[in-house]
């Protein structure tokens, strides 16, 4: 035994420690605040950070998570917490986090900071995710509508003015479409000229007419000939397939143009329905009634809540399928015994919260197996949150963020129950301007997203309420007849439908007093909105002109000659296989009368009957 | 420098006369094993735990260390291969999987094919390695010490600084 070697294992020993417990501390904050900033998009601040390796504890005093959208407030802050993880999935570089609690959660609180974080180039990530669409589809669809003006349609446009701002779109389309198919139908006019198949054509008619029938007197010599004559028939027979294969590239190219040319009339649609946006004539009906009463806010709030959703979804889908099984020549191959280290590099099985939202409601609940990668944990995201204040205000948050199968799978449900509504406007839109005297809310959530079929409800419910018109009626007709119409209501029931099942997300907003607004609007403003309605179509119409129509015959015309091009190399085809079948049928005839009398002077030779 | 120096004249010195066979020998097998496995895993550290504690001599064991792994480097495919035999044996299955169920003997990554293909052939080596370096420091110390002792690269080492500085420290040592 070496003791000084033993003396300079204790010091190693000892000072690894000391270096250990000194700087842990700090590298392991920094880190997290590093990866979690990046992740949210603005400061994450940890305060009083304390790992404990001997009892495997983290805990810290307060944490804040700056808002990406408002880094002078944060998204949520938390006080006290404590978890525990496991000791032995650290030696794998995982870490396996059994329970968390959080005390004192709190949401949109101020900061005394400003939480902006500079997000490296390296970490940005260029293409919008697909939930990241939806909302910017749905924040589209606000704008829309929040422009529409009902009650003071101008009638008098200046439609000059207008169409040199609008910037028609659909005549650059026409005309780009026009040019692809030209290009297209003049690679169908090279592909006809340049074509084998009619120098091969010439060949094999030239081959058949060679062989003279009449001239074969050996029955070797007919065989001889039949053996070209089969050479031949798969000669055309793939011809035949050459002709088919044009043939199936010629109808999926014009499949194709079928499509763009159906477009045509969308884009059209679309420049006119611009132009209606940009002279603010609205579309009276009940759905767009709807949407401008309700729809700002209800679908502002809702954008609001998929940011998290597309939060979620990015990083779990990054995460899926992070442990690769990888043979380098090198480093050898691990071989797997048994699933017992089968972690993912971050697993926190539990987390047990409580605070209280922004308008003071007690919230307690549960947020189970956020993990890298559900695959490996076998559990999907679970959260069911909840809580109620002293004046019976309550909010329940649940859902289940599932990445297990194929296509990832978000459910999200949240309703907030039992909030006043006194003093308030229940709708930005000029139509119904008048606060609340009486009354409470509900509003009630429910997404579903699978890959990237997305169908969620939002419902709004406005109980027990009353409006306040003020002392005098109003002396604007459509608003007298609006106050008239909603002075009976005491409930207002809207539901607003994000889906895209069925194609390009639909937006759809209906309430129950949609009708009520549609007949105060049609019996005053609906001629003067028709009026203008009929100036901008027509102006719209004559700007692109005729141009669908000469689009149309000038494809209508370049199809069919293409058309009876290909039809003539199929008859040629068809015309060939005809004379080689023909062909062969001859040498056979031939070879048999050849063989036969071969066989009857052979017979009479010998005096042998065959 | 001057540690690898140190180490060089020390081990010039120890095949000389100072070491026993057994210490240097130890050390080489010692050496040896780290060499040829892969450096970064927990039971050469157990084996540089018992360099430092055991009476070998660090000087062989940094010398085999070095020829070693230039060995490995070459022979690692073969430990692959190897490996891969040991852990797909039937009958060595149960064990496989015992072990790997057991987070101790889980952390050395013996289900790994160039950790237990390299660390068997080394302990195996060792076998004929350990008789065979002592007759190899006896037939040195016989036949060629004097000769290399003799050579430019030996004559500078003494020549040197270092060297003189690392006589007198050892002398005061005792």
């Amino acid at each position: 035994m070496r003791i000084k070697g033993l003396i300079f294992l204790a010091i190693i020993t000892a000072l690894g420690f000391l270096i250990s417990w000194i700087s842990i501390d700090p590298i392991v904050e920094s880190e997290i605040e590093y990866q979690a900033s990046i992740a949210n998009g603005a400061l994450v601040e940890i305060d009083g950070f304390d790992i404990d390796l001997i009892d495997l504890k983290i805990r810290w005093d307060r944490l804040q998570v700056a808002n990406p959208e408002n880094t002078m407030s944060n998204s949520f802050e938390t006080g006290e917490m404590e978890l525990d993880f496991l000791f032995w999935p650290t030696w794998w570089e995982r870490v396996i986090v059994e329970d968390i609690i959080f005390k004192d959660f709190k949401m949109d609180t101020e900061r005394e900071t400003d939480g902006y974080f500079e997000i490296p180039e390296d970490e940005k990530n260029a293409e919008p995710s697909f939930v990241a669409q939806v909302i910017g589809d749905v924040t589209s669809e606000i704008s829309r509508n929040a422009n529409m003006e009902f009650t003071n349609i101008k009638t008098n446009i200046n439609v000059d003015s207008l169409m040199s701002k609008l910037n028609l779109q659909a005549p650059d389309k026409i005309d780009s479409l026009r040019n692809g198919l030209s290009r297209n139908y003049q690679k169908w006019d090279s592909t006809f000229a340049n074509t084998k198949i009619n120098k091969e054509i010439a060949d094999i008619e030239k081959t058949i007419n060679a062989i003279d029938v009449k001239k074969i007197k050996d029955p070797k010599k007919a065989i001889e000939a039949i053996k070209n004559v089969q050479k031949l028939v798969k000669q055309v027979d793939s011809l035949k397939t050459r002709a088919q294969n044009l043939k199936n590239d010629f109808q999926e190219d014009f499949g194709d143009s079928k499509f763009s040319v159906g477009r045509i009339d969308n884009w059209i649609q679309a420049d006119f329905q611009r132009a209606m946006n940009m002279a603010k004539l609205p579309t009276i009906d009940p759905g767009n009634i709807a949407q401008s009463l309700f729809g700002e806010n209800l679908l502002a709030d809702y954008s609001g809540y998929l940011e998290y959703v597309a939060i979620a979804r990015k990083y779990g889908g990054r995460l899926v399928g992070e442990d690769k099984d990888k043979i380098e020549r090198y480093e050898g191959k691990d071989y797997k015994f048994s699933d017992k280290y089968d972690w993912p590099k971050l697993w926190i099985q539990n987390i047990d919260l409580s605070g209280e939202t922004k308008t003071a409601i007690q919230l307690a609940g549960q947020i189970t197996n956020i993990s890298s990668d559900q695959k490996k944990t076998k559990e999907p995201i679970r959260f069911d949150l909840g809580g109620k204040d002293d004046s019976n205000r309550s909010m329940t948050l649940t859902g289940e963020f599932n990445y297990l199968g194929n296509e990832p799978r978000e459910t999200i449900n949240f309703t907030y129950d039992g909030f006043g509504l006194k003093g308030t406007k229940i709708s930005p839109s000029e139509l119904l301007p008048y606060p609340l005297k009486t009354g409470t809310g509900e509003v009630s959530a429910t997404v579903s997203i699978i890959d990237k079929r997305f169908d969620s409800e939002i419902g709004y419910k406005a109980k027990g309420i009353a409006f306040d018109f003020g002392q005098n009626p109003s002396k604007d007709r459509i608003q007298q007849l609006i106050r008239d119409a909603v002075s009976s209501t005491d409930q207002i029931n809207v539901t607003a439908l994000v889906d895209n099942l069925d194609g390009p997300l639909k937006v759809k907003v209906r309430s129950n007093v949609d009708d009520l607004f549609v007949n105060a609007l049609k019996s005053t403003v609906s001629k003067e909105v028709d009026r203008a309605r009929q100036k901008i179509e027509s102006r719209v119409r004559s700007e692109i002109g005729n141009r669908k129509e000469q689009l149309l015959a000038f494809k209508n015309e370049k199809e069919a000659e293409i058309r009876k091009e290909y039809e003539r190399l199929e008859n040629r085809v068809n015309e060939e296989i005809k004379k080689v079948e023909e062909k062969k049928e001859e040498l056979e005839k031939k070879k048999k009368e050849l063989e036969d009398s071969l066989k009857n002077n052979i017979k009479d030779r010998i005096g042998i009957d065959w | 420098m001057f540690l690898i120096l140190k180490y060089v004249a020390k081990l010039l010195k120890a095949l000389s006369s100072e070491a026993s066979p057994n210490q240097l020998a130890g050390g080489f097998i010692l050496g040896m094993i780290i060499g040829l496995t892969p450096v970064l895993s927990v039971h050469n550290l157990i084996i540089l735990i018992l360099i430092i504690i055991l009476k070998v001599n660090i000087g062989m064991a940094i010398l085999a260390f070095l020829i070693f792994s230039g060995i490995a480097y070459l022979a690692d495919p073969l430990f692959h291969s190897f490996g891969i035999w040991i852990l797909e044996n039937d009958g060595l299955q149960d064990t496989w999987t015992s072990m790997y169920n057991n987070e101790l003997w889980a952390i050395t990554r013996f289900y790994n094919t160039v950790v237990i293909g390299s660390f068997i052939s080394a302990l195996v080596l060792c076998v004929p390695m350990f008789p065979l370096t002592k007759v190899g420091v006896v037939q040195y110390r016989k036949h060629i010490h004097e000769k290399v002792m003799k050579t430019k690269f030996a004559k500078a080492l003494k020549g040197t600084k270092l060297y003189s500085v690392y006589q007198t420290v050892a002398r005061v040592r005792g």
